[in-house]
């Protein structure tokens, strides 16, 4: 049914949908509006779901790693220090296997202390060994939450689903949430091969010596690396039932002979489709990297083909390193043919607004020299008066 | 007798062996001999979350696990959250299988310390079980907030300039009685029969449970391993690990001792107490300050039994030709 | 090789391919140890096996076992001085096991009810023995081969059988009823008895040996020893022997106003309260001292502590370490002795003289003096065996030096303790060796014991103490003729004393080890394991931590080094 919601409500709806039996829910802006809205469904008896207001993050991601192990489908919801604090339990529930979706707010972290949107949060932990699937904007939120408890599940692979925070969260969008029989008919019940079970039982969480440790680690490496056929068969089975497609790995968007090319995750690319048709030029391919782990290698080096210059526009950065998107794509092109030319942005930082105007401004900045990886949003004169980039950049 | 058959005889034990031989627990671990006799307890219809520790260590070496009952070990610090989960989904599931949680002092008292409160005041269905044996065991011996008082630990060292721990004993059981949960009780691997009622109390109790089960480590204590039954024994007669049960909150038993012993009785059978015992000013004082904490204990929870009971110190787990006292 | 696993989990009790027993330096080792009641029983039993069964109340079992050592309990229940209890050790704990009590019960219970001994039938081509004697050495020997399997005879001297349990235990000690109700059974056991039969007399020694293999003696001490002051002696001797089988067997008793009984046995203090019974004034004069806990046993009386007790009770005047010094004679009758003190000391040789201190003399005016010295054997029939000695030199298990053939049990033989369990034990002893030997093979010394096991090597903290039962016994002023003065324990009592056994060295099946192992390296069986014991170690996973050997209550488990 089409209406108008909130991304928050959008997506608590969308998992009330896909009928998790435990939700851990510990508060934390800009994901409150989810939990909230989840026990606002539950209160009216719209969701049947043991609700577990937990004292912590940490205890959020543990208590649903310890109902998913007992054999329930589960479901939490964070940010910024929330997935933080809870980075113990992510590898761990990742390390053993757990199939368990996870919402992440997207939201900048401390310090300095911010509430508004960046992908720093989840690009912290992109090496815990999960799935993380990032949205454009509501309507995906929505399906790639339902697409996520099938890809977890099948995977025995914990999934992340990256939502830009105050950006899609607390904005109204119109968008098409499936019905209950449509859910059921893609979701099966919940089915964990080594769910907790007295009548056989199994000891889940051993010591591994370092003899055996390299294998154990392999076949998890291994198995992020074959998740990327489940979430391409995810969005295609997901396409089939409710006839919306979605690019599941790269979406890519303009000439296929364009030689620019910007790349980003998230709403940005949203703003940069507007800005697109705003600033009408040279032809510019838009690419929306949706899913960041597994690494899509061969989509992206497909997507780049012919490109002379790749824009990585990213919402986080590798402080005393390169950007972390740009880097990970400079590594995956760096042996094809004619790799393009790499330019590597950060912009919103910290929830800074993105305007259209980004776009132009992008596109004039690759003419000249820039550094191998800098916020394209920078704003010198709020620096110091000694601090090199300022005097570089004089107005 | 071949093996064959000694394995088949184990087979047929008259008791549920849920933790079975092949663990790599130290020679006479109080520990191990706790988990056993709370399984044996609980019978099969169980799941496990179990901390980081000696305990996890020992029991599943991978591919080895001793194990016979659906177990999970995640972290050092989540157990009450990951019990939580378990509980909250089996709930869900309609399924009558009671959660019991396994931690020891570290994973009680301090790291753990959160999860575990969220998971007492939220009133899951879980009985989080305290393997006490006093500090940080399987990382070398240092001191936690349940070590007691003048007790030396690598990381609270006996020295010139110190005498132990200088702090006392967290009073684990009063913050969970400020819980107001059900049920909560002290045990001790001395008194089995004791431990089991009390495991089976906090089983049948329909919401959340606590037991503290005083566990000796005689490595990280200092005494022989065939020692630690009648250390731990001394422990209880002397009032320092005084054997309660809350309800609520309230107190609502203690087991009576009948003859208390001095507190050097207990302590001078451990090498981490060795050095209240040299012959200086401050190790006499030390000495009586445990002397009087135990005194206290006494007093606070009225252990001094005044007539023989079944129920006392000499009652409880007296032997009988046959076999075990039935509680 | 094993195959990793997603999440690298492990399947259950897969540690049981790990066997932490090569961990061990000590091995715990199930070992009996020897009762200090077993080794404290001149007849050989094993109060602990009995009080086990008394416990679960199995009373005919109980019975039995106690029947395949000793077959006369109910006498034995009611005569033995006990050693058993002296060394209980129990009594370093609250106070001993009544062990007596529950040895009678069993044998009256055994009359009441008719329980027959458990006896396999005689094959007909049963070898055969002969035993001579029917006083509790040949009773108890006859039985013995009997449950062994042997065809054996018992000769008599005398037309009944019972020896000095018949002719010289008073009924308040031992009723006659229960006595005739033992010996009925025994003697319907499949024995061949013949009384009148004596040696010397119906049959000879050298008949015996030519037709017999094997010749079991078991003739006590029927003589008295002869007894004079200064080679004087008045003419109305009576011996103390001779006057209390006339008492016994008729009742009767010279007019004897006031007498001096010489001597500190059971004989003399028997015969010093049937005396007073018949309402004479009587001493006891004996150089030995009261049994107590600073005397030794070769200072004190010979007599039981108990019945002492209850001669004093009686009225019996008691004149320890004293000795007579002169018989004050008018002609030959005496009127009077002269006492001085005496004592028993031991010399550097470790030998023992009695020696008299004079300026301690003192006068009693009596009219009999009655000597209660001791008895030697009698030895009609027997002149060549004996030659010039007054006991038989034997083995430990009765065999007579030089003599291959023949063996000599009970009061006979040197070194005798002296007692009717004593007796008991040595008939059982010598019927093992010729059992044996008649079937041509080899006994089998029994093994050397391992050391009994002594209060320290129990684990107290398992037991309660708990008060001993006390039998009542009949108010002194009740105390006439025959009247048994014990009254014995009921059977509620009996059976919590054997509730408080602590079956020292015994496996209780307390089910300690089993609980206690953190290992789980103590299996429980079903049924009892060849050496006794309840449980199984599992060596493979045993680590040798010691907690079972520990807080084995009864310290049955012995820690040993794993290299022995």
């Amino acid at each position: 049914m089409r209406q108008a919601l909130e991304g928050s409500q959008a997506i608590a709806r969308a998992v009330a949908l896909c009928r998790p039996q435990v939700v851990a829910a510990y508060p934390i802006t800009p994901q409150t509006h989810i939990v909230e809205h989840i026990a606002k469904l539950v209160a009216d008896d719209k969701f049947h779901c043991e609700l577990v207001s937990v004292e912590s993050e940490f205890s959020a991601a543990s208590v649903v790693l310890g109902a998913a192990c007992a054999g329930s489908r589960a479901y939490t919801a964070s940010a910024s220090q929330g997935i933080l604090l809870m980075s113990e339990v992510l590898f761990n529930i990742s390390g053993l296997r757990v199939p368990l979706v996870l919402t992440c707010a997207n939201r900048a972290v401390s310090a300095p202390l911010s509430i508004w949107n960046d992908q720093q949060d989840s690009m912290a932990v992109r090496d815990a060994g999960w799935i993380q699937i990032y949205c454009a904007d509501n309507q995906e939120a929505v399906d790639a939450t339902i697409q996520a408890f099938r890809i977890a599940e099948r995977c025995e692979l914990p999934v992340m689903v990256c939502v830009d925070g105050f950006t899609l969260t607390h904005t109204l969008e119109p968008l098409e949430l499936p019905d209950q029989e449509l859910v059921d008919g893609f979701l099966p019940p919940y089915h964990f091969s080594r769910a907790l079970d007295p009548l056989a039982p199994l000891s889940i969480g051993t010591l591994v010596a370092p003899e055996y440790f390299t294998e154990a680690r392999h076949l998890h490496h291994a198995a992020l690396l074959a998740a990327e056929k489940e979430i391409v068969a995810a969005a295609r089975d997901w396409a089939a039932a409710c006839g919306r497609e979605q690019a599941p790995l790269v979406r890519v968007d303009g000439p296929a002979d364009a030689k620019i090319g910007i790349l980003t995750l998230g709403s940005v690319f949203g703003t940069l489709l507007d800005a697109r048709d705003q600033f009408p030029g040279l032809p510019v391919k838009l690419m929306h990297l949706r899913c960041f782990r597994p690494f899509p290698v061969e989509a992206l080096r497909a997507a780049c083909a012919g490109l002379h210059d790749l824009i990585v526009l990213e919402r986080a950065i590798a402080p005393g390193a390169d950007g972390i998107v740009g880097a990970e794509m400079r590594s995956a092109l760096a042996d094809t043919d004619s790799p393009p030319r790499i330019h590597n942005f950060a912009a919103g930082l910290g929830g800074r607004d993105v305007p259209l105007a980004i776009y132009p401004r992008l596109l004039e900045a690759i003419k000249k020299p820039h550094p191998r990886m800098s916020a394209i949003d920078l704003r010198p004169e709020l620096l110091p008066a000694d601090s090199p980039v300022r005097q570089e950049a004089a107005p | 007798m071949t093996p064959q058959t000694l394995h088949d005889l184990r087979m047929a034990q008259p008791r549920f062996q849920g933790l079975e031989a092949g663990h790599r627990a130290c020679q006479g671990c109080g520990q191990a001999l706790a988990a056993r006799l709370t399984l044996e307890e609980s019978g099969p219809d169980v799941v496990v979350a179990n901390a980081t520790g000696c305990l996890e260590v020992f029991t599943t070496a991978w591919p080895d696990s001793a194990w016979r009952v659906p177990w999970l070990h995640s972290l050092f610090a989540n157990t009450g959250a990951v019990a939580a989960g378990m509980e909250a989904a089996l709930k869900m599931q309609g399924r009558d299988i009671k959660v019991l949680a396994f931690a020891g002092d570290g994973g009680t008292f301090d790291i753990g310390f959160q999860a575990l409160s969220g998971m007492l005041e939220r009133g899951h269905n879980v009985l989080f079980i305290c393997y006490d044996n006093e500090a940080y065991m399987n990382t070398g011996v240092q001191r936690s907030s349940s070590t007691p008082h003048a007790a030396a630990t690598t990381t609270s060292p006996a020295g010139v300039a110190r005498m132990g721990k200088r702090h006392l004993k967290k009073d684990i059981l009063s913050i969970i009685a400020a819980h107001h949960i059900p049920y909560a009780a002290t045990a001790s691997v001395a008194y089995p029969a004791d431990l089991r009622k009390k495991v089976r109390r906090g089983i049948e109790v329909e919401g959340p449970s606590f037991l503290q089960i005083h566990s000796p480590c005689p490595l990280g204590w200092g005494h022989g391993s065939e020692l630690s039954i009648e250390v731990a024994r001394l422990a209880v007669q002397s009032g320092m690990f005084p054997l309660i049960e809350l309800e609520q909150g309230a107190l609502v038993g203690a087991m009576p001792i009948r003859q208390i012993r001095p507190v050097a009785d207990y302590l001078k059978l451990q090498g981490r107490f060795k050095h209240l015992f040299a012959d200086d000013a401050l190790a006499r004082e030390e000495l009586a300050h445990l002397q009087a904490l135990a005194d206290q204990n006494i007093e606070d929870y009225a252990l001094k039994a005044e007539t023989a009971d079944p129920l006392d110190t000499e009652g409880v787990d007296t032997v009988r030709r046959g076999g075990l006292r039935s509680t | 090789m094993p195959v990793m696993t997603p999440g690298a989990f492990a399947y259950p009790a897969t540690a049981l391919a790990f066997k932490t027993g090569s961990w061990r330096t000590m091995r715990p080792l199930y070992q009996p140890r020897p009762a200090p009641c077993h080794s404290g029983c001149p007849a050989g039993e094993n109060p602990c096996d009995y009080l086990a069964q008394v416990a679960e109340e199995d009373f005919q079992a109980a019975w039995e076992t106690l029947v395949a050592t000793n077959p006369l309990p109910a006498i034995t229940g009611r005569v033995c001085d006990h050693p058993c209890e002296s060394a209980c050790n129990r009594g370093r704990f609250d106070a001993a096991i009544a062990i007596h009590n529950v040895e009678r019960l069993l044998g009256d219970e055994a009359i009441r009810a008719g329980w027959g001994y458990p006896l396999p039938p005689l094959v007909p081509d049963a070898p055969k023995a002969v035993v001579v004697g029917a006083g509790p050495a040949g009773l108890s020997c006859a039985y013995h081969l009997r449950r062994l399997g042997v065809q054996a005879t018992l000769m008599e001297r005398l037309p009944v059988a019972g020896g000095t349990l018949r002719m010289a235990l008073p009924g308040y000690r031992l009723p006659r009823e229960v006595l005739d109700a033992e010996i009925e059974r025994l003697l319907a056991a499949g024995i061949n008895f013949l009384p009148n039969t004596a040696l010397g007399r119906e049959v000879s020694v050298a008949e015996l040996r030519q037709e017999y293999d094997t010749v079991f003696l078991g003739p006590g001490r029927q003589r008295p020893r002869p007894w004079d002051v200064d080679g004087r002696t008045p003419s109305d001797l009576h011996p103390a022997l001779t006057l209390l089988q006339e008492w016994v067997a008729f009742g009767t008793m010279p007019e004897i106003r006031s007498a001096v009984i010489v001597g500190g046995g059971n004989s003399a203090v028997d015969m010093a309260r049937v005396l007073a019974r018949a309402g004479a004034r009587v001493h006891l004069v004996t150089h030995d001292a009261l049994p107590g806990p600073d005397v030794t046993r070769e200072a004190a009386m010979k007599a039981a502590p108990r019945d002492i007790r209850q001669a004093q009770e009686e009225g019996v005047i008691l004149h320890t370490e004293h000795g007579v010094h002169r018989l004050i004679l008018r002609g030959e009758k005496v009127v009077g002795v002269e006492l001085v003190r005496m004592k028993k000391l031991a010399r550097d040789n470790g030998r023992f003289d009695i020696v008299q201190f004079e300026g301690t003399e003192t006068v009693l005016h009596v009219d009999q003096v009655i000597p209660a010295v001791g008895q030697e054997v009698e030895p009609e029939g027997m002149e060549n065996l004996l030659g010039e000695q007054h006991f038989f030199p034997v083995d430990k298990v009765g065999r007579l030096a030089g003599q291959a053939g023949l063996f000599v049990g009970g009061d006979a033989r040197e070194g005798a303790w002296g007692t009717v369990s004593g007796a008991v034990g040595d008939g059982r002893r010598a019927a093992a060796v010729i059992h044996a030997h008649l079937l041509g093979e080899f006994h089998d010394e029994p093994e050397q014991e391992l050391q009994v096991i002594g209060i320290a090597e129990l684990n107290l903290h398992y037991f309660e103490q708990a008060p001993r039962a006390e039998e009542p016994l009949l108010p002194p002023e009740n105390r006439v003729g025959s009247a048994e003065i014990a009254g014995g324990l009921a059977t509620e009592q009996v059976i919590a004393e054997a509730n408080r056994c602590f079956s020292c060295g015994n496996c209780m099946a307390c089910d300690n080890c089993w609980t206690l192992c953190p290992d789980q390296a103590v299996l429980k069986t079903r049924e009892f394991a060849a050496d006794g014991s309840h449980y199984r170690i599992d060596y493979d996973y045993c680590k040798g931590c010691g907690l079972c050997a520990h807080e084995c209550p009864v310290g049955y488990i012995a820690m040993v080094s794993e290299s022995s």
